[in-house]
């Protein structure tokens, strides 16, 4: 993640479990309950379904997600859309959820792109006024190297 | 109107708005607790401005500074850093903690592996 891109947050996890396992735990409304959060999941693009997250303070966004089934490829990619549903919240959230799976050794490596955030939120006007250009590349991914050092103590 | 107090959070991040800071941040992290003079031959800087520097890191909670001998050593400070991260990017440490979610859950479903 080299990207100064103020409009995605980009993950990737590896996982020691072959893709066809990986998908079952993003498609499956059982598994998807254990680890993110519970829903009416259906692999079905079209497919509408609402999730209720945590609020995230200061983020305009009020935890409320009306999800919708965008596009899919078995064991290879899911779209989902995350719409904050909350209808108090104007500045609510447009986002689209991207996970990608690839085969990497006997595992699989899982990317997940949360895309559409505004880059003029208040938020992100703050971070880029306080932090310059080159930020979040530069400085942001080092910070979050320490971070993990640091989190178990 | 009643001046406004600097918040912890407004000392933080104006202390990381200098790359001067910044890069002392990095000297810390990457070569763990140092001395004044050691940070210090890092930068063609007056002394008194260095210290300046290191003032606002330590008012803001970035470093400490334990006295080891005749040395002052400062430290990186982790806690306010994590706030940093999780100011500028909540998102991130979310999905950070449903995938190791995910991991966990994988890691508890047997057999079925293809």
């Amino acid at each position: 993640m080299t990207d100064d891109d103020l409009t995605a947050v980009r993950v990737d996890q590896f996982l020691a479990h072959p893709p066809v396992k990986v998908w079952r735990a993003l498609t499956e409304p059982e598994l998807i309950a254990q680890w993110l959060m519970p829903g009416d999941f259906r692999l079905e693009v079209g497919h509408r379904y609402t999730m209720q997250a945590k609020a995230m303070p200061g983020t305009g966004f009020s935890g409320a997600i009306q999800a919708e089934v965008l596009a899919f490829e078995c064991e290879r990619m899911l779209r989902i859309g995350w719409r904050d549903a909350d209808p108090d919240n104007p500045n609510g959230a447009d986002w689209t959820i991207t996970w990608t799976l690839k085969s990497e050794g006997r595992g699989t490596r899982l990317f997940l792109a949360h895309e559409g955030f505004d880059p003029d939120n208040p938020l992100q006007q703050r971070a880029r006024t306080l932090m310059g250009g080159g930020w979040r590349s530069i400085v942001m991914h080092r910070l979050d190297e320490v971070l993990r050092d640091l989190e178990p103590r | 109107m009643p001046p406004v107090e600097t918040s912890a959070e407004e000392r933080v991040f104006a202390a990381l708005a200098s790359p001067v800071r910044r890069e002392v941040l990095r000297l810390l992290r990457d070569a763990g607790p140092q001395s004044v003079n050691e940070l210090a031959s890092h930068f063609a800087m007056a002394r008194p401005s260095f210290s300046e520097q290191l003032r606002v890191l330590r008012e803001a909670g970035l470093v400490s500074e334990a006295r080891a001998g005749r040395q002052r050593l400062y430290r990186l400070e982790g806690a306010a850093l994590y706030e940093v991260q999780e100011w500028l990017n909540p998102f991130e440490r979310f999905w950070r903690e449903k995938l190791t979610g995910l991991r966990d859950l994988l890691d508890s479903l047997d057999g079925d592996e293809s």
